[in-house]
């Protein structure tokens, strides 16, 4: 138990991102409103960091797919960067069925140079890492 | 080269904080908070068909673009608005607008801005920014969620004019060409306190206002034993994060409303209003509390701190405080 409330202490002193300061405002019965700049608290911070935790889950479980042959790597480069059918369907100017075929290993391996330099320049990585990603 | 002499401050929600920038820029002093409730910026809705980032989508604010567009017609600034097909010609349209010495609002997606803090880079495209200048490529950027002015390189922020997904931006970019000298405000403020309460109690939809914050109470009960421990702290995360944050100045907004409600009862002489902004304020601080207890629920993600019963009624009595304030503003002279 005391470990637990030591974590938990731990965690709300130090705060996990410090990049920029918001603004906030607040409210009391005898001030009334007042801002202030300060970093998100440390409850906000956690909730952040729990979908970036879920990013990282995500992109593990599609990594094991990839590995076991029932996806294609760029169902890999889709998730990590937290893409989605619909949303890379509208960076690659296609259609979302044509994605999802290109999503399967079948689909992957007779795709044209040129589409697979389009799924490149869309991740920001080089066409060779696309054909052989290393994870 | 262009760089116009634009103050930078930094306010709590974005669009909100540039309509107030900018109309500042032209030396009509409008606050944040007056903006946000000038443009009816408040809002509830729980859409649990539309997934965003694996979860449903809860939005504390009205659609992108809507607190600018009411802000300033109320107020009876002249705008101009402009969409575009093709990147490049939106980029020649945006200098010939700063040569001319117009500081513009834009509408970016957030996943490709470099200046961004990392924690917050995603999918997410209702972001605003000023631009108030432009050197040989580089583009100079006052973002409200920023602590100091900031800088864009061409290719980025072309980019990030062209971000794809749910509310693409499509090269939005807006800007006041003519502020009247003198603005009633007065007739603004009723109006925008009217079409927020309508919102907020009027709307026969069970998904939005303070109905929908009841249908969302409704659904948290369930969700442990329809999806798991894991998966039912995601979605509270979901909803937490849209409450809290990237510039929503805490408590979903709630905050700046009530400073709003407080403002307005100075400028309209009406005592009661000081009133309606203290029990605002106080809803607000229960929407803190909120998301503080649901935060500890998705700290430990296997075994809850709090009941999600014990959120739901929370949120039950905000929807009974919030239904409250709005019905009587609605009434509003």
């Amino acid at each position: 138990m005391s470990e637990e409330n030591a974590n938990i202490e731990q965690a709300e002193n130090g705060l996990l991102y410090k990049y920029n300061r918001e603004m906030f405002y607040h409210f009391d019965r005898e001030k009334g409103y007042t801002r202030e700049i300060d970093y998100q608290i440390s409850e906000n911070q956690t909730i952040i960091k729990q979908s970036w935790d879920a990013a990282e889950q995500r992109l593990e479980g599609v990594r094991q797919r990839i590995i076991a042959g029932r996806l294609s790597p760029i169902a890999y480069y889709m998730e990590k960067a937290l893409m989605e059918v619909p949303i890379l369907a509208a960076y690659m100017e296609m259609s979302k069925w044509r994605i999802r075929w290109h999503l399967t290993p079948k689909g992957f391996k007779n795709l044209k140079p040129e589409i697979l330099e389009k799924y490149a320049s869309v991740f920001g990585i080089p066409v060779e890492e696309m054909k052989h990603p290393n994870f | 080269m262009v760089k116009l002499e634009f103050e930078h401050r930094q306010a709590g929600h974005c669009e909100s904080g540039v309509t107030s920038n900018l109309l500042n820029y032209y030396n009509y002093k409008i606050s944040e908070p007056m903006a946000f409730g000038i443009g009816a910026g408040l809002f509830f809705s729980y859409l649990p068909f539309m997934k965003m980032q694996h979860a449903p989508t809860t939005s504390f604010r009205v659609w992108p673009g809507m607190i600018f567009e009411r802000a300033t017609k109320m107020l009876g600034v002249k705008t101009m608005v402009h969409h575009f097909k093709d990147p490049k010609e939106s980029m020649t349209k945006l200098n010939e607008v700063l040569e001319q010495g117009y500081p513009v609002g834009l509408q970016v997606g957030t996943f490709h801005l470099p200046f961004f803090p990392p924690e917050y880079r995603m999918h997410y495209n209702m972001h605003n920014m000023v631009v108030y200048g432009h050197d040989n490529g580089t583009y100079f950027i006052s973002d409200t969620l920023m602590e100091k002015l900031v800088e864009i390189s061409y290719d980025d922020l072309m980019r990030v004019r062209y971000a794809k997904g749910t509310f693409a931006p499509q090269g939005r970019m807006y800007y006041p060409v003519y502020v009247p000298k003198e603005i009633d405000i007065k007739p603004a403020i009723i109006s925008g306190i009217r079409k927020t309460a309508y919102n907020m109690s009027g709307v026969p939809f069970p998904l939005v206002g303070a109905k929908g914050i009841r249908y969302l109470s409704r659904r948290m009960r369930k969700w442990e034993k329809n999806l798991g421990p894991e998966k039912a702290s995601y979605y509270l995360g979901q909803v937490l994060r849209m409450e809290e944050e990237v510039g929503t100045a805490g408590a979903g907004f709630r905050f700046i409303y009530g400073a709003f409600l407080d403002e307005a009862s100075l400028v309209l002489n009406q005592d009661w209003l000081k009133e309606m902004s203290i029990e605002m304020g106080e809803n607000a601080n229960k929407w803190r509390e909120f998301s503080y207890y649901g935060s500890r629920n998705c700290k430990k993600r296997g075994k809850p701190d709090q009941s999600y019963d014990f959120l739901a009624d929370m949120l039950l009595e905000c929807a009974d405080r919030e239904e409250k304030i709005f019905k009587k503003l609605a009434k509003i002279k």
